[in-house]
């Protein structure tokens, strides 16, 4: 019992890391309808300058910098690259965005080389102890953290301008624009929102239990696909949710390999997938995402 | 119809001209060179009366790429300080170095270009990507190193694995836990392992002396994305492990360590050569590395009381400041004396050839380059060697980590037969 | 006559003439890395031309190819590797098991195809990447007929008593003719053979319901277009065109390696169309000749050019270069040239065809000019 409440609290501390990533998705999903490769290179750019300047700011200021960076590095690549493309086809988009990817982790995994950047956190590797199961503080301030972000978000979605006007825009692009939506606006705060919340995710991907930074850790951002779609790649209570599935089905897999070793070992990588395979066998669009429905 | 007419009129019309262009003379016409240099000495592909060409296939950009730096480097140094004492059978040392990125298709394209350019390859990073060529490479009869220690790639003459493979190495791990009383007869002890060759060959050992002194194994497969190890820590907790064996990579074994001091489990970790990397020691993993966690390896560790070890440590902190020296700085140094032993011995018989060089390699029964154990080349099937070091992480030490047992090798491991080929 | 004479001197006729000369002459030139990087680029032509038709020409977005490109290779294994120690195989003749494993291939893309069939977009695109996951876990995990991280040996083509291989050599111009130079042949047959039947499904009726689809997926179905069989039909046939770039990748490695058809292969497929130019065959091709000769070429000659390091010492190293120059080429295509690189081609032989025909009096806008 104790083993399956690890699991749980394990897969549901990585699973909100997971949804933060996945949340960074369904915001620029939303606002663009474009499926953002580059995701994995923007939470490379956030836990990069964490990672090099905490030494000198301390760390509270270097994680402000690295999600300041890492938002502006988003808002970049909306206004350089996406704004400027004339293909209209999404997916051209999407592909596009590999490229931006490829360019971004090519120069920064060579500034990392071949080091292991410590992120210098205030958590290290202390350890809460919680009715005989001990958690890492690490992983309780992801999971604080990304609970207070998602519900800002979920907040600032509802109530404020700039969510009216995202979801305007996701509703009907052409429409919120005549009814003075200012569309570049909300991309570009899309995509430096998606930064701002890569980098988050990045700092608590390299914290304990992992050594820190180095260039393998773009890898990671690929779990939040499922994560996001299996959500709903148009819904942020879908990420969430995602991000949670994910983790928790990662967790299991793995934990309890030992009993479904006629899957073959090592299946903990590959349940993500399946979980998501199913889920969008029955409901085509995630959990939570709207169905396109055709009239005409 | 009338546009297969065309193509028809196209094609014949391009076999003719392709017909008469082939015809003309093609370099390739002439066939394998060979032949004798000015001294006599026969001449084999990539060697010149001036130079002598080696190859590198290595990885400086992908996931592999803190090794292939730091057995790139020690590399370059050895064949720069062998040309300054006069280079090899009056014959300087010229490297061709590429880098494959970790990737099958381009290790594959860069050993089209060495099979034709150079005499050996002293570093072939990776053993997926050496298996991809090994009917090449046996086919070319080039001499390789690989940078890889799995029993995938035995069984192959022009092959020399070098030092132990990650299966003995195991069960000399195993033999001194049990040694050390770390561990007794009857105990379970955790395994995580990657998916693939490494992982696959240390498994193999482990469960070899697990059935020998009645110990359980119990399996955690991972893949090299995993980086949290929270749910093998929970896994192995539950099964109640007397010791945790780790062949994995660095990152993981920081997570793992990390996890299990932190819930306070107390065993101790026994790593794979591939386990560790002193740059863990920087980050906030150092103090479940430093407490419990050991590794094997085939070689000495550049902290090690050796005077060519003391003396590569100093050259390569004065070429290379500031730069982590890991193990992959002694082997890789160590690959190149090999190489230019061979050379040396291939020089002697008069013939730099490819076959010359490998049966001068083949030929060394006790080949000592004073940087770690010697080594007995004249067999493929069996590694070179079955003594095993086992190191401890330590911090502000060269290398950052101690011999706790020199280089020993157990009574299991002289019985032990390794798989040849596979794992 | 000489009307007939003039056309058959067109620039598109004797570029096609002049391109196949080069390509039939070059094995007896080329050194063995040109025509390993070169087979390379011929294979992934096939699949690239495969993936255009099902995302360039329809619109679907896979990013699953890799998943069709291992069942084609190890599918060619199994069929025509014998039964030895740990691993099985059905020792069938080789060219009987090359086809069988275009046909697996296709069924696999068959068996996928529910699920393609009721995704949409981007939904769809993200699905297939499951297959990538669940590709490597097989490769990996199904020892007796993939052989694990091991991998197994490809064998050669026979054909007829005529063998791929490196021994025995065929002289031919004093030439000796060793597997590469054997293969390349093949893979330029299998080349202009995959790419004319692309064409021909392209310019003919399919194509036309395919552009559609992708246009409008609901005008398509009004119009009478069978959406749902022509979405699975193209899924199929991509697949199939994944499963022969696949047996042609396996003969040019000659071991199949699992680590290969991961997810980098998938991306570097969609960025190939993207490249070469959207929903044609030559741009398919293009782009797949882009891409993959980039790396090797850079590895190969990088050293001799300014601003890069060599490999291992500081500054941007060959690899990284041509990484890039392979992102920006992918970034740049779709900012500036739209239609890839076949577009850019296309707009130098329309201003080249400008040119030369007389310049009208009256001066007209750009858009009203004739192309």
């Amino acid at each position: 019992m104790t083993t399956f409440i690890e699991l749980l609290v394990n897969g549901v501390s990585i699973g909100s890391v997971y949804a933060l990533i996945a949340l960074g998705f369904v915001i620029i999903f939303k606002a663009t309808e474009v499926v953002n490769f580059a995701h994995a290179s923007l939470l490379l750019v956030g836990g990069y300058v964490i990672a090099v300047l905490h030494e000198d700011l301390g760390f509270w200021l270097a994680l402000v910098a690295g999600v300041a960076v890492a938002a502006v590095v988003g808002a970049l690549v909306e206004f350089c690259v996406l704004r400027r493309s004339r293909a209209g086809d999404q997916h051209v988009l999407a592909i596009v965005t590999i490229g931006v990817d490829i360019l971004l982790t090519t120069e920064l995994t060579r500034r990392i080389g071949t080091d292991v950047l410590a992120m210098g956190d205030p958590w290290q590797s202390q350890v809460v102890q919680i009715g005989g199961i001990s958690i890492a503080q690490t992983r309780i301030a992801a999971l604080v953290t990304a609970a207070t972000l998602i519900t800002c978000f979920l907040l600032a979605f509802r109530y404020t301008s700039w969510g009216i006007a995202m979801r305007a825009a996701a509703e009907d692009r052409e429409t919120a624009a005549l009814m003075g939506v200012r569309l570049s606006r909300v991309s570009m705060g899309a995509w430096a929102v998606a930064g701002a919340l890569a980098a988050v995710a990045a700092l608590f991907l390299t914290v304990f239990p992992t050594p820190g930074l180095d260039r393998s850790t773009s890898l990671v951002a690929l779990k939040a696909f499922p994560a996001a779609i299996l959500g709903g790649l148009d819904s942020t209570t879908g990420a969430l949710v995602g991000g949670l599935i994910i983790g928790l089905a990662e967790s299991l897999a793995a934990g309890y390999q030992n009993d479904v070793t006629f899957l073959g070992r090592g299946i903990g990588e590959v349940v993500p997938y399946l979980v998501m395979i199913v889920i969008l066998l029955i409901r085509p669009a995630g959990l939570f995402g709207t169905r396109e429905l055709a009239r005409v | 119809m009338k546009s297969t007419l065309r193509m028809t009129a196209v094609t014949a019309v391009a076999l003719a001209l392709a017909a008469g262009a082939a015809g003309c003379a093609s370099d390739k016409a002439t066939g394998g060179s060979g032949g004798a240099g000015a001294d006599g000495v026969k001449q084999g592909p990539g060697v010149t009366d001036k130079t002598i060409k080696l190859g590198v296939a290595t990885d400086l950009t992908g996931v592999y790429a803190p090794l292939g730096k730091s057995l790139t480097q020690s590399q370059q140094l050895y064949f720069e300080q062998t040309n300054a004492a006069g280079g090899v059978c009056g014959r300087k040392i010229e490297t061709v170095v590429r880098d494959h990125g970790y990737d099958p298709q381009k290790a594959v394209s860069i050993y089209s270009e060495l099979s034709t350019s150079v005499l050996a390859i002293p570093q072939f990073l990776g053993s997926p990507m050496v298996t991809a060529v090994k009917q090449r490479i046996e086919s070319d009869k080039m001499f390789t190193i690989p940078s890889a220690w799995s029993t995938t790639l035995l069984g192959s003459e022009p092959i020399q694995v070098t030092g132990t493979t990650y299966d003995v190495d195991m069960i000399n791990g195993i033999e001194w836990l049990l040694s050390k009383k770390l561990i007794k007869k009857g105990d379970k002890l955790g395994h995580v392992y990657f998916e693939g060759d490494y992982g696959g060959s240390a498994l193999r050992g482990a469960k070899f002396a697990a059935d020998k002194h009645g110990l359980t194994i119990v399996e955690q497969k991972i893949k090299a994305t995993d980086n949290d190890m929270g749910p093998q820590v929970a896994a192995l907790s539950k099964a109640k492990v007397a010791a945790i064996l780790m062949s994995a990579g660095p990152r993981q074994s920081a997570s793992l360590a990390g996890i299990a001091r932190s819930q306070g489990m107390k065993q101790p970790i026994l790593g794979s050569n591939s386990a560790f990397s002193p740059q863990l020691l920087a980050t906030p993993a150092k103090p479940a590395l430093v407490e419990g966690f050991f590794f094997t390896s085939a070689g000495a560790p550049i902290s090690a009381d050796l005077p060519e070890v003391k003396k590569l440590a100093d050259a390569y902190a004065k070429k290379y400041p500031g730069q982590p020296m890991d193990s992959a700085v002694v082997s890789g140094y160590g690959n190149g004396a090999i190489v230019v032993s061979a050379l040396k011995k291939a020089c002697e018989a008069k013939d730099l050839t490819r076959e010359g060089l490998i049966k001068a390699h083949r030929s060394d029964a006790n080949a000592d380059t004073g940087l770690g154990t010697p080594m007995n080349f004249t067999y493929f099937d069996k590694p070179a060697t079955r003594k095993t070091y086992v190191l401890q992480p330590k911090d502000k030490i060269p290398g950052g980590a101690v011999i706790v047992q020199e280089a020993t090798e157990s009574e299991l491991a002289t019985t032990y037969q390794p798989p040849v080929g596979s794992y | 006559m000489s009307s007939a004479l003039s056309r058959a001197l067109r620039p598109t006729v004797i570029a096609a003439v002049a391109g196949l000369v080069v390509m039939l002459v070059i094995p007896f030139y080329a050194e063995p890395f040109l025509l390993q990087a070169g087979l390379f680029a011929m294979a992934a032509a096939i699949g690239a031309i495969g993936l255009n038709l099902l995302t360039g020409s329809t619109g679907q977005l896979s990013m699953g190819h890799a998943f069709f490109l291992a069942v084609g290779a190890y599918g060619y294994v199994y069929f025509a590797g014998d039964s030895g120690h740990e691993l099985s195989g059905l020792g069938l003749p080789t060219p009987l098991a090359a086809v069988l494993a275009v046909v697996l291939a296709g069924l696999a893309g068959g068996l996928f195809s529910p699920i393609a069939g009721r995704l949409r977009g981007t939904y769809l695109g993200i699905a297939s990447l499951a297959l990538i996951f669940i590709g490597q876990h097989i490769l990996h995990n199904a020892h007796a007929i993939t052989g694990g991280a091991n991998g197994r040996d490809v064998p050669p083509l026979e054909l007829a008593g005529f063998s791929f291989a490196d021994t025995p050599e065929l002289v031919v111009f004093q030439v000796p003719l060793r597997a590469l130079e054997k293969l390349w042949f093949l893979a330029l047959l299998l080349l202009l053979a995959a790419a004319w039947v692309a064409r021909g499904i392209l310019r003919g009726r399919p194509g036309r319901a395919m552009g559609t689809i992708r246009d409008h997926e609901i005008a398509a179905g009004v119009m009478g277009v069978p959406v749902a069989r022509y979405r699975a039909g193209v899924f199929v046939l991509s697949s199939m065109y994944a499963g022969l770039a696949g047996v042609l990748l396996a003969m040019a490695f000659r071991r199949t390696v699992p680590d290969y058809f991961g997810i980098i292969l998938s991306l570097e497929y969609l960025a190939m169309i993207v490249i070469g130019g959207l929903g044609s065959v030559a741009g398919a091709v293009a782009g797949a000749a882009f891409v993959s000769l980039l790396p090797p070429l850079f590895t190969r000659y990088g050293d001799g050019l300014p601003l890069i390091a060599a490999p291992g010492a500081e500054g941007v190293s060959p690899a990284e270069a041509s990484r890039i120059l392979y992102g920006a080429a992918v970034v740049a295509v779709v900012l500036f040239f739209p239609g890839g690189l076949l577009g850019v081609w296309g707009r130098v032989r329309a201003s080249l065809a400008a040119r030369r025909t007389s310049h009208p009096l009256t001066r007209m806008e750009p858009e009203e000019q004739p192309t």
